[in-house]
């Protein structure tokens, strides 16, 4: 029995952790389902995952593996979208829903901080929180 | 095991996943890839789960981060093309990261507040650093890559030494100065011990130099896709004071936030590969639900030796392969 009373836990770190928790198992829910589909559809699909599998472990360079696929060319946040039809795809989206859930974990946060007075830190979460969510966006366009 | 009754989710998902393993081992026809290795494609997923999960326990424990571990090992050990690699290396100090926030918090082990403090210098050094070696990988040779390398090399043996020097005193600092900045932050300065059965108390200090190297750590983070828990947990227990589990948790939440902006330049350029990476993503959120739940009881002592023995290893390999880069030499064994 603890002799002595345990530290209050600030609520807005719980809230921060409880949402990428489960953001994140649902994340890894979705990536098990894609890979199970990229396997069972085989060759027929438009990114073939043993082809692909090849060609990644065969050392060669991430432009070579796409142009290597029927797909043709390398795919970024764009082509991925016209390609939910295949299990790869499915696979990166379910790893980026995990990284997405970043961004509204530290708004969520952030309101908490601000209602318990750490309104500095409810700023600097503020600022880091839409740098999360502008930093895929940012790049897509440069 | 006592977790695995606590987490019904975490019970789902390691059913949901072997579930699928198992399925595609016993009823989908994988062919042997080409190459030394043997295996099938579903060989290699499988493998690389079990991997995963070893590594992810081992990371969360010592709040470096996978990365530090995958990454080394699959640039020595395989071809694999170096932005792939570094690409999933991301995922892997990522993923047990995000999935350890949420016990690391639930316990009181993370600092929130420490995490909003270092969130914006780490994501902003992720992105550039991403930024940056996708750009060098496209106008210079490996020999930029091999001198940043050993000095990074240099610097984990150093801050490894740091470690075994300061011996024990760094697993609960005993600071009585209280920094001013850290007072008017109202950061916070009490933790719930686990094995001590008692709360631990700190002084966060040196506020201002901890927030510019997080910056530099994100930067060279994003660089190697190492994630960047190899030294922040040093940054906060050496340069803030901060006891090391506190450190260890606070890391692990911090370079999951970091890592979450690293990891688009190199989807942008098609170099994360998700059947590479989803087993290896699997696994840290597995092992990592579990290392979260194992940190808060077992002894600082422990921690502190895993940590040194990971700098250690980690600064070998940089040190190896950046001698390899500089002077076109093979290493043997390292």
């Amino acid at each position: 029995m603890p002799t002595q009373k345990k530290p209050p836990i600030p609520i807005s770190g719980v809230i921060y952790g409880e949402f990428i928790y489960w953001c994140t198992c649902i994340s890894a829910m979705i990536v098990v389902f894609g890979t199970i589909k990229s396997f069972v559809e085989g060759s027929s699909s438009d990114i073939p995952v043993e082809q692909l599998l090849d060609a990644v472990f065969a050392g060669q360079s991430a432009d070579a593996v796409w142009a290597s696929l029927p797909v043709g060319s390398t795919p970024n946040a764009g082509t991925y979208l016209s390609l939910l039809n295949t299990g790869e795809a499915i696979t990166v989206l379910g790893i980026c829903f995990g990284v997405l859930s970043v961004g509204p974990a530290i708004f969520l946060s952030a309101a908490f901080m601000w209602r318990s007075k750490n309104k500095f830190f409810a700023i600097t979460a503020l600022f880091s929180g839409v740098f999360a969510v502008i930093a895929p966006f940012v790049f897509f366009l440069i | 095991m006592n977790i695995f009754k606590r987490l019904p989710e975490l019970q789902f998902l390691i059913l949901i996943t072997i579930g699928c393993y198992v399925f595609l081992e016993l009823f989908v026809k994988s062919n042997v890839l080409n190459g030394d290795l043997g295996f099938s494609g579903v060989d290699i997923v499988f493998i690389s789960f079990i991997l995963s999960f070893l590594v992810a326990i081992l990371s969360v424990i010592a709040g470096v981060g996978g990365g530090v571990i995958f990454t080394p090992i699959m640039l020595a050990f395989t071809s694999v093309d170096t932005l792939i690699i570094r690409s999933t290396g991301l995922v892997v100090a990522m993923f047990s990261g995000l999935v350890a926030s949420g016990p690391f918090m639930r316990k009181g082990l993370a600092d929130i507040k420490l995490v909003f403090l270092g969130a914006l210098p780490i994501l902003l050094g992720g992105f550039l650093g991403s930024y940056a070696a996708v750009k060098l990988s496209e106008h210079f040779g490996e020999t930029g890559d091999s001198i940043v390398r050993l000095g990074l090399g240099l610097l984990l043996a150093a801050i490894a030494l740091v470690f075994v020097l300061g011996g024990s005193s760094n697993e609960y600092p005993q600071d009585k100065t209280k920094s001013k900045l850290a007072t008017k932050l109202k950061l916070r300065h009490m933790y719930w011990e686990e094995t001590l059965q008692k709360p631990v108390k700190y002084n966060v200090q040196n506020v201002k130099i901890a927030v510019f190297l997080l910056f530099a750590v994100g930067v060279t983070g994003g660089f190697f896709g190492l994630g960047g828990g190899w030294a922040v947990v040093p940054v906060l227990n050496l340069v803030m004071s901060v006891p090391l589990k506190v450190s260890a948790a606070t890391s692990g939440v911090l370079l999951a936030m970091g890592n979450s902006a690293a990891i688009w330049p190199y989807i942008n350029i098609g170099a994360l590969i998700g059947v590479v990476a989803a087993p290896w993503m699997l696994g840290q959120i597995i092992g990592g639900i579990v290392g979260a739940h194992i940190l808060s009881s077992i002894k600082a002592a422990f921690v502190r030796k895993l940590l040194i023995v990971m700098l250690f290893l980690t600064s070998f390999k940089l040190l190896s392969r950046g001698l390899e880069g500089l002077f076109n030499i093979s290493i043997p064994f390292i």
